[in-house]
């Protein structure tokens, strides 16, 4: 009964019915009647049935009334004073002559004076603490309606005109751009602010971009030509590119997870070995990246082996990233033109490697002018040049080498190392040709070399050859290609001329063509279609041996070389569900050939794989299918936008991967070589599930990430105990089979804007191998998990960045990681003379905890506009603090007694210096 | 292989390339648990040489004890048919066995611990080694290389080596006297107190292992056995080295290239991990116990080459114990013999002469003059001069 009481008060207060009290009714209806010795409940429904009034109460309030009078015209204020009379009861009557019975006190009808201006107020305080995020959120989401739908212009298009001005200075904003994202219309302020840009009528998102400031955004729904007068933030000095702009909100809206930009403009100012720009020391710096050690190849993602990244070029796949053993990157920086690493959310186009994709886009050469840039560092020495040629064609050259081995001459003195020599060198070719607006023609090509050797008797050397052409033709507006045909080839190659007799040539080449043709076609407003297919043929010399000159009794051998094709088809949508959910999905099909020529053992199944279980042995000829693998590969993430500053992420992918790098050490070595999969050998296959958080704070000045993310790995290859793998045909006897697990955190915090930026990342990641419980060879650690060699758990890396001028900038940066596993020895035996280690079970134990901090300066040249060319200088340290991080951690007798010894590559700081030009 | 060579000295370029790369000393915090596998090594020769089984048991890694010798058990052969052969526990640890076996037969070794603990190998078949084609030398800027050539045959294709190196020395003063705390003379020393010339020799040789199956014929031509660097003084008089090649199949090869893995080449950037050292020894008591190390049978081959000073001329030599040797400048005469010699600290060395009689001495420092406190000077049985 009281709960039908308040609901009607409610319902009393939202139809705005003033405030009554039954003595202030003017005219009461009159009651006549006997009630001799009734309950009140009865009493009141007498009333009822004769009059207007209707009673509201508790029946246990009234149990105890007995009414017992006799009214003539009398009213029902009266009355009920009398029954009341003595009683704690109270009553109230409203205006709709409902009366209301309450104990102690009269039900209060009104509602406090400030009640809603109370609300109010408090609304207004929030959004002045919160103006910088709730107010610009607010008018970014606000529909704004312009225009008359009535108006008698019946065209579907409509004009929408308007000024823009600065927020704060309220000056027109000249050059600002207004644009909207469908069909990237577009429009340029005037010098007085003024803009005007012809729409389809209805709902569109517009874009305010102003060099250098944010990119705002106004929701409208144009009905008829409207005027928009829009505020913007204006920032005078252009600090940053469209493309910085447009990252920052991709952090939070864009649909894929574990995807991290980096523009080369970022990356210069990590300070940097030598002082040369490297793409892949600017990556390590980012959460979940990761590597065994200073000078090594290759990089881990997310507790994936090296192998593992697929590292795209301009479309080329660069099978070894480095020069001199990792000290540099394979990458010549002033190529490069922005950097995406995905690390999960791996767009449906690309495959064949379970734990990332790196792409590295390349220059196609500047539109405008003709330009020459370039550095000379302690070691090596680059130039590029690009430019215009005629009206729709571009190119860039470029190259990088190192032009003296001073620093080993210097070495020579003071060691008996003679003749040691190491050098290399890169150079890129590009050119883009505008054919006609519907197609445009690019040619990608990247040749490097490396050639290194200790001794007169012992040259390595090894190469990068890569050529892709690509052609982007637009079918019309909505449908785009691109048709990619090219040829990757690596090799390396080991000279042994210490003796006639055994002189040699070792080789090992990979060669493969690819062939891929991606489409986008979008759809509608809310759906994007990626679709298209690719082909990789495979041919791979896994080994070579020669002998070299007349006299050499080496014998010839060869790995039997091997064939494959791997062909997929894809198939995806951007579906952009509503403002706050979007979902990107895909389905990709891969289905992988093992080739002929070929002769492949085959073993008794359930067995271990061994020489003795060899059951029988198969030739096939050319062009014969020895065996196929094939099966879907998923990748769906999405977002959810909470508001317009922060958003949550969900993603799952699988992935196959059909090349297995062959390393008994834990970084990649220039001699380790690689396998196909065969029936022997299994595709590895992976699958990662991954959640997120990303926030921005203080308009876009800070971006907040968190992502959480658990992988699993099949069909992975570790070794056997005194696995020999060079030249080596029957490399299945010398695997086991294996799987792995990956699970970690990864916390990002950025600071975009400002004299003072950069990111602070944490990650903690764990990354676990077992032998799989169907291989029956060996077991390592008896079978259970064991850390693999890359297993870091805590990593921290601080990347700091102070504008101290306009011309002078300083960058710190940070970085700490647990100590990678590594297997020591726990105990000690006598043993052909000498003392010898038994080894702990597999990666027991870790090395100490790596730390180091490395400080730049970058000078920039004066900024006259005319002057012969415009220089830059980076003169820095890394390892300021000189500490002697282990890279790894031996045991060895040394005259017959066991020695421990810690190696350690940079053991004090390194000045560095470096010279930049650009005319 | 050369490759393998490579591989350390390209973690060697990279240190040096860094410039500023460093190995320091290193002692991890280790779990002191004394594993105490057993560790069980040996060859047996088939043709009457003394060749035996040696037992100990591992140490923690960071221990000075000396090697745990497995005393007491009961060590025997048996071939397929059943005969049986004991083998003689010659001092701790070391089982002794001479006798002639027949090639053609495979044979179990079996061993029974003084706690009753019984082990039991794999079979073990024989393998006649080939005789060694060549110990040859070469000098070069390098130094001088010793290498060795053989050739394998169809049983046998794996090949070990191992070898004794000796030779001979001077100090860096040499004297024929000695004094004579009786007579309060300096005498002429007899052949018994000569130490001029000495002996010195390494017994801890690396791993050498080859596999013969990759050349034409099987065979191996001029395999490193031994680099002696330049100024070494192993080469200033008169230098011996004897090398052993034993063929072993296959197994054991692996367990050797392990071994030698494991002890040389771990730790560079780009050396393997370490790996599991396997045995043909296996527990009968407990199948779970890991035994460390591997016995072959078979016969072996040796071959003792001797390198003069004068098949290496000129061969500039440094040692650094007589760096900074010199004769005193002062003459110790008679009535001081007792105060200067008496210590054994200062060797008459030179006879400082008055006429044909001879007052008195100039001493040298015991640490430059004799050779015995650096080597034995007791000729080595086998040595040739």
């Amino acid at each position: 009964m009281i709960r039908k009481l308040f609901c009607v008060v409610l319902l009393a207060l939202t139809i705005g019915s003033g405030n009554v009290f039954a003595q202030q009714i003017p005219e009461e209806e009159k009651i006549s009647g006997l009630f001799p010795g009734i309950s009140f409940s009865r009493f009141s429904s007498q009333i009822e049935s004769s009059t207007d009034y209707r009673f509201y109460f508790k029946k246990t309030d009234v149990d105890s009334i007995q009414v017992n009078i006799s009214a003539k015209d009398n009213s029902i204020s009266q009355i009920l004073e009398g029954i009341f009379k003595n009683t704690d009861l109270k009553y109230t009557i409203d205006e709709q002559n409902r009366v209301f019975i309450t104990k102690g006190k009269p039900l209060e009808l009104s509602l406090a004076k400030d009640f809603f201006e109370s609300v109010n107020s408090l609304d207004e305080e929030d959004s002045i603490s919160r103006i910088s995020d709730t107010e610009r959120a607010f008018s970014r989401n606000k529909l704004h309606v312009l225009g008359s739908s009535q108006s008698e212009n019946s065209s579907s298009t409509a004009s929408l005109s308007g000024k823009i001005t600065g927020l704060e200075t309220g000056n027109p904003v000249y050059g600002a751009v207004v644009f909207e994202k469908v069909n990237y219309t577009r429009a340029i302020a005037n010098e007085e602010g003024f803009f005007s840009i012809d729409l389809p009528k209805g709902r569109h998102t517009i874009f305010i971009q102003n060099l250098g400031g944010f990119v705002e955004q106004r929701q409208i729904s144009l009905q008829g030509d409207g005027i928009l007068d829009i505020s913007i933030e204006e920032n005078i000095i252009s600090l940053k590119e469209i493309v910085v702009s447009s990252e920052k909100m991709t952090n939070i809206s864009r649909p894929q997870m574990g995807v991290q930009s980096l523009s080369i403009k970022a990356m210069k100012k990590i300070p940097a070995i030598l002082g040369e720009v490297d793409i892949l020391k600017g990556l390590l710096t980012l959460p979940g990246v990761k590597t065994v050690g200073e000078a090594s190849v290759g990089f881990n993602v997310r507790g994936g082996a090296a192998d593992q990244n697929l590292i795209l070029f301009n479309n080329a796949t660069i099978y070894n990233p480095s020069h001199l053993f990792g000290l540099f990157s394979a990458f010549n920086p002033d190529m490069v033109e922005e950097v995406d690493l995905y690390k999960g959310g791996i767009p449906v186009k690309y495959g064949g490697r379970l734990s990332s994709v790196l792409d590295v886009k390349a220059k196609y050469g500047d539109k405008e002018k003709f330009k020459v840039s370039g550095g000379i560092g302690l070691m090596t020495g680059r130039l590029t040049v690009e430019g215009p040629i005629g009206k729709n064609t571009t190119f860039v050259v470029g190259g990088r080498s190192t032009y003296s081995d001073w620093i080993l001459d210097l070495l020579e003195e003071k060691t008996d190392f003679n003749d040691a020599r190491a050098s290399f060198y890169d150079f890129n070719f590009n050119f883009q040709h505008k054919l006609n607006a519907k197609n445009i023609i690019r040619l990608n090509s990247y040749l490097s070399q490396d050639q290194f050797r200790f001794d007169p008797d012992t040259a390595f050397n090894y190469k990068n050859q890569n050529i892709n052409l690509a052609w982007t033709h637009y079918f019309s507006e909505r449908l785009e290609a691109e048709f990619i045909v090219g040829q990757d080839r690596y090799q390396f190659g080991i000279e042994g001329r210490d003796n006639p007799l055994n002189a040699y040539d070792f080789g090992f080449e990979i060669l493969q063509n690819h062939l891929r043709a991606n489409f986008t076609y979008e759809m509608d407003l809310q759906h994007t279609l990626s679709f298209g297919a690719s082909s990789i043929q495979y041919n791979f010399r896994p080994g070579y041996i020669n002998p070299f000159g007349t006299e050499s009794i080496v014998i010839p051998e060869e790995v039997n070389p091997e064939k494959a094709l791997e062909t997929a088809f894809y198939i995806g949508d951007a579906f952009e569900i509503n403002d706050q959910l979007a979902v990107d999905f895909g389905l990709r099909y891969v289905i992988y050939n093992y080739l002929g020529p070929n002769t492949v053992n085959s073993y008794q199944p359930g067995g271990p794989i061994s020489p003795s279980t060899i059951t029988g042995e198969k030739s096939y000829g050319e062009g014969d299918i020895i065996n196929t693998y094939h099966g879907p590969e998923f990748r769906v993430s999405g977002r959810y936008n909470l508001n317009n500053i922060s958003s949550i992420k969900a993603g799952y992918n699988t992935m196959r991967q059909f090349t297995h790098l062959l390393t008994n050490t834990s970084a990649i070595s220039p001699t380790d070589t690689w396998k196909l999969s065969d029936p022997n050998i299994r595709p590895q296959w992976g699958d990662q599930v991954s959640i997120g958080y990303y926030r921005n704070l203080k308009i876009d000045q800070y971006e907040f990430s968190l992502e959480l993310y658990h992988r699993n790995m099949r069909n992975l290859i570790d070794y056997r105990s005194g696995a020999s793998l060079i030249l080596n045909n029957e490399i299945e006897q010398s695997i086991l089979k294996t799987d792995g697990r990956a699970y970690g955190a990864e916390v990002m915090l950025k600071k975009n804007t400002g004299k003072l930026n950069g990111w602070i990342s944490y990650t903690y990641s764990r990354s676990l191998l077992r032998t799989a419980s169907d291989e029956t060879a060996e077991k390592i650690n008896k079978g259970d998990y064991y850390p693999s060699n890359f297993d870091q758990p805590h990593n921290v890396v601080v990347v700091g960045n102070y504008e101290l001028s306009k011309r002078l900038s300083t960058s710190l940066n940070a970085n700490y990681s647990t100590g990678r596993p590594v297997t020591y020895p726990v105990s000690k035996f006598q043993y052909a003379g000498s003392e010898r280690v038994y080894f702990s079970e597999r990666n027991a134990y870790r090395i100490p905890d790596y730390f180091r901090i490395d400080f730049s300066i970058n000078i920039e040249g004066n900024h006259k506009v005319r002057k012969l060319a415009h220089s830059s200088w980076s003169i820095g340290v890394y390892n300021l603090l000189g500490r002697k991080n282990p890279y790894s951690v031996y045991f060895t007798p040394v005259n017959g007694t066991l020695q421990g010894y810690q190696l350690s590559i940079f053991a004090q700081p390194i000045p560095f210096i470096t010279y930049n030009f650009r005319f | 292989m050369m490759i393998r060579k490579s591989h350390s000295l390209l973690v060697f370029l990279l240190l040096i390339l860094a410039f500023t790369g460093c190995r320091d000393p290193f002692e991890p915090e280790l779990t002191q648990t004394d594993f105490a596998q057993l560790v069980v090594e040996g060859y047996i020769e088939i043709n009457g040489k003394e060749s035996g089984i040696k037992l100990s048991r591992t140490r923690p890694v960071i221990s000075d004890t000396d090697p745990n010798m497995e005393s007491g058990a009961t060590v025997m052969l048996r071939d397929e048919f059943g005969y049986q052969w004991d083998l003689q526990e010659s001092e701790p640890g070391t089982y002794s066995f001479s006798g002639f076996l027949s090639a053609f037969s495979t044979y179990q070794l079996e061993i029974i611990l003084n706690n009753g603990n019984r082990y039991i190998s794999d079979n073990l078949t024989p393998i006649i080694t080939p005789e060694i084609g060549d110990v040859g030398f070469q000098k070069d800027e390098n130094g001088v290389d010793i290498f060795i050539s053989t050739q394998g045959n169809d049983q046998a294709q794996y090949f070990l080596w191992d070898y004794e190196e000796y030779w001979q020395f001077k100090p860096g003063i040499q004297t024929v006297f000695i004094y004579n705390p009786e007579t309060n003379e300096v005498d002429y020393r007899r052949p018994d107190q000569a130490i001029n010339l000495c002996w010195n020799n390494n017994l801890f040789p690396r791993i050498i292992l080859e596999s013969a199956g990759k050349y034409t014929d099987k065979r191996i031509f001029q395999k490193e056995l031994v680099n002696i660097p330049n100024r070494s003084e192993k080469l200033m008089q008169r230098y011996s080295i004897k090398v052993r090649q034993r063929a072993i199949d296959r197994e054991s090869y692996d367990f050797w290239e392990i071994l030698r893995k494991n002890s040389d080449d771990i730790g560079g950037i780009f050396s393997p991990l370490p790996s599991l050292i396997q045995s043909n020894i296996s527990s009968l008591t407990d199948p779970e116990e890991n035994v460390i190390g591997f016995v072959s049978m078979g016969q072996s081959a040796e071959k003792r080459i001797y390198i003069n000073v004068a098949d290496v001329f000129p061969w500039p030599f440094f040692i650094p114990e007589y760096e900074f040797c010199q004769i005193e400048n002062d003459t110790t005469f008679i009535s001081a013999y007792s105060r200067k010699f008496s210590s054994g600290n200062l060797i008459p060395a030179r006879p400082i002469m008055s006429g044909t009689t001879t007052i008195g001495y100039l001493g040298a420092p015991v640490a430059c003059t004799d050779c015995t406190l650096r080597g034995s000077n007791v000729r080595p049985d086998f040595w040739e001069d």
